[in-house]
């Protein structure tokens, strides 16, 4: 049952025929077959396929499964579960990356800094001070009343 | 009989009504549900939801029932407690009277769906949750509706599950939502601490709130009512079948966010932070959405932006301390989205699926109705005075320009109000008028009077529901009453300028060439860039991580480093460096023996 252990990935191949015997194992020609680094990070043999989502492949093409857009027998991404549609989408931007970030900051930081300025200058109805009348209220508010009350003008906005 | 029995009769009586196609078909043997029989059961609803309106409109009563209590802890009460309020008692009717329409136009856009039946279900069991969100008042029974209602988007989002540009749709949805509902979880945990309650009556009893829990609700809103950051799942919930997009994407879901922060307003009042946070997020949110939609080429995205902008405006409103005039906001916007919504249902259904613009033209003469339907919607949606659109929108742009504000967030929201008339004029000139650009051959249709009802009964509520609405409600807070010219007609006047840029535009392009592609038409059509700089980055690096910590990093550390290889290679180091300690020369050692003994012995 399952798999038989030569159909199984096995560890990095350190000779050309062991390449040559893992590349036929997964199904690829000896020329694209590239496996991981031998880091210690457990890929083995595992081929290294281009880190592209499924998005790039033709969605008109006649896949074998067409959900996956994948043949049967085709050796499938490390991070296949990544790459599916439903997940990361690695496919060429109209505009290059750089340019994106950059316009996308520039409006960000424009708008929290022109946020910044309007918060320092907000705007409101024109407003003056209250105004009193009897002299500004001068003999209420304890003013002497053999004095000259202050002179007091009052604005009409 | 008793008025205090018969409004809480009646509210409780339009819930029960609406849960019986639910309920029915589990207790009885024979009894099936169907389209039309949901189809009834929601006008009945909105029929008895228009008592307890009235008993509110002439009386100007509010009730507040509290039902069974979840006893688990003795400290904490979690009743099931209904506020009938101004707020829910004018809400229920209106989203009602727009699911009822929404269905009936559904009975017929999705009757060659073999599930016809799940879907109507599905409907009813959002609208049901949305109900329950409107009329709780504890948060506990609010976040019952919450995700219900963020469950319900999810699933009928992806209702054609086999797409997937539906599911990723469904998913950003999903996980939108649930970045704004931390926020809701932690204000909910706050008020759990502080105030040992999540009834909202406890909880408005303190003057000053803390920030902390207002950010938590601010981002809930942000989440739910797709403000600026995590709005992208708007457009993209436009994957969903058209009355799925008419229900939640435009009049009952996406007005969640900011439902919530009208009840919980009381907690607002005092602090301005969170207000001008309120005030500068919807500011940004309505001038980004407006942006995004002058460019956009496919109909339904138009209106999803213009959705998304008037929930930016409503956030503006709560800024501005207005919860009130956000609510009616609310109320007008569900009768006109709605309606364009089931309009452009209708031409792309007549046009076999067409939903690009620049593939209709001169729909005027072929789809007469719908399209003067469309024109009553798009004038509501630009406030033309005295539509429904006017009352709300028209005050709030008066109310802003009357008030102490930021004045960048002032001048963001007049931009995306002339924005708004140039997409809307933009769309009009596309769809209805000019040469036809469509295929000869194509199924146009409006004379199944389940097409033109809805439509023709969503437009009468266009007009009239502003006009309604506003003369039966006392308001709360003093409107604006003198303000110059120049301020009064400020929104007008910007509107008229959108007006004119649109026809501009549109003859330039009939008339001069320009560069297919320039910066900011880039940064416009693609929504400025904010999709593919966070979709990707982020979740690449979520799941690449991931991985390495889940698989490589355990496999790797644990069950090698940790163990075998780095005690063997901790064994090879000591090794080696003892072996360089080992200089072999044993006649020297033994001579140092020799030495010594002699020395020992030579001492005693």
């Amino acid at each position: 049952s399952g798999m038989s252990k030569d159909l199984m990935p096995g560890p990095y191949p350190r000779t050309p025929e062991e390449r040559a015997a893992a590349a036929k194992k997964y199904n690829m020609r000896v020329e694209d077959y590239e496996p991981y680094p031998d880091d210690g990070f457990g890929y083995g043999d595992y081929p290294k396929l281009p880190d592209k989502s499924l998005h790039e492949r033709d969605p008109w093409y006649q896949w074998d499964q067409p959900d996956m857009r994948h043949n049967w027998g085709q050796p499938m991404h490390w991070d296949f579960d990544m790459y599916i549609r439903n997940r990361v989408d690695t496919s060429p931007t109209v505009v290059p990356w750089h340019t994106m970030r950059k316009h996308f900051l520039i409006f960000l930081s424009t708008m929290l800094i022109m946020f910044g300025v309007g918060q320092i200058y907000p705007s409101y109805r024109p407003v003056g001070p209250k105004q009193y009348p009897f002299n500004d209220l001068y003999l209420e508010r304890g003013g002497d009343p053999n004095k000259e009350p202050p002179v007091v003008t009052h604005y009409e906005i | 009989m008793d008025t205090a029995l018969l409004l809480n009769t009646t509210m409780i009586l339009t819930l029960t009504v609406i849960t019986t196609p639910i309920l029915l078909p589990l207790l009885s043997q024979t009894f099936q549900n169907s389209p039309t029989t949901i189809t009834r059961t929601v006008k009945t609803a909105f029929l008895i939801s228009l008592v307890p309106m009235a008993i509110f409109i002439y009386s100007g009563m509010e009730s507040i029932t509290s039902n069974w209590e979840w006893k688990f802890t003795m400290n904490f009460k979690i009743p099931i407690s209904l506020k009938m309020d101004q707020y829910s008692m004018m809400f229920f009717p209106i989203a009602l009277f727009v699911t009822w329409s929404i269905l009936q136009f559904a009975t017929w856009y999705m009757a060659t769906e073999p599930y016809i039946t799940k879907f109507f279900y599905y409907l009813l069991v959002f609208l049901i949750a949305m109900l329950t969100l409107t009329i709780a008042n504890n948060l506990f029974l609010l976040f019952i509706g919450w995700e219900g209602v963020g469950i319900m988007s999810f699933l009928l989002i992806g209702w054609w599950q086999a797409r997937a540009e539906a599911n990723t749709a469904a998913l950003q949805a999903i996980i939108y939502n649930r970045i704004g509902d931390i926020g809701l979880i932690l204000s909910m945990a706050w008020l759990a601490s502080t105030m040992n309650t999540w009834e909202m009556q406890q909880a408005f009893t303190a003057t000053q709130t803390p920030t902390l829990p207002l950010l938590g609700l601010i981002l809930a809103a942000t989440g739910k009512s797709a403000q600026f950051g995590l709005h992208p799942w708007l457009p993209a919930a436009m994957e969903g079948p058209t009355p799925v997009s008419a229900l939640l994407h435009s009049s009952t879901m996406v007005v969640a966010g900011i439902f919530l922060l009208i009840r919980t307003h009381p907690m607002f009042t005092n602090n301005h932070t969170a207000l001008t946070l309120c005030l500068c997020l919807g500011a940004l949110s309505t001038l980004f959405a407006a942006t995004c939609a002058i460019t956009q080429n496919d109909i339904k995205k138009i209106i999803a932006f213009s959705t998304s902008s008037q929930l930016g405006l409503m956030m503006v409103t709560i800024g501005l301390n207005l919860p009130q005039l956000a609510f009616l906001h609310i109320s007008t916007h569900a009768f006109f989205k709605a309606m364009l919504f089931l309009c452009s249902g209708a031409i792309i259904h007549s046009l076999n699926g067409e939903q690009d613009i620049r593939k209709m033209g001169g729909l005027q003469k072929m789809l007469p109705t719908t399209t003067s339907c469309l024109t009553i919607g798009n004038l509501a949606l630009m406030g033309t005075p005295f539509l429904a659109g006017f009352y709300s929108k028209d005050l709030i742009i008066e109310s802003m320009n009357t008030s102490y504000l930021n004045t960048w967030a002032l001048l963001l929201t007049l931009l995306a109000t002339s924005f708004t008339a140039t997409y809307t004029t933009r769309m009009t000139l596309l769809v209805q008028t000019g040469f036809t650009r469509i295929p000869t051959t194509t199924p146009i249709n409006e004379n199944n009077h389940t097409i033109t009802n809805p439509i023709t009964r969503l437009a009468l509520g266009s007009i009239m529901a502003g006009l309604f609405i506003t003369t039966s409600i006392i308001p709360t807070t003093t409107p604006p009453m003198t303000m110059p010219t120049f301020t009064k007609t400020a929104a007008i006047i910007v509107t008229t300028l959108g007006i004119i840029l649109a026809l501009e535009l549109s003859t330039m392009t009939h008339m001069l060439t320009h560069p297919k592609q320039n910066a900011m038409m880039n940064f416009s059509s693609t929504l400025g860039y904010f999709n593919p700089l966070t979709h990707r980055l982020a979740s690449l690096t979520l799941l690449n991580n991931g991985q390495k910590l889940a698989s490589h990093l355990t496999d790797l550390f644990w069950y090698k480093k940790m163990g075998p290889e780095d005690f063997a290679d901790l064994q090879v180091i000591t090794a080696k460096t003892t072996t360089t300690l080992h200089t072999g020369l044993i006649k020297t050692y033994l001579g140092s023996f020799a030495l010594s003994i002699i020395l020992i012995l030579l001492s005693h």
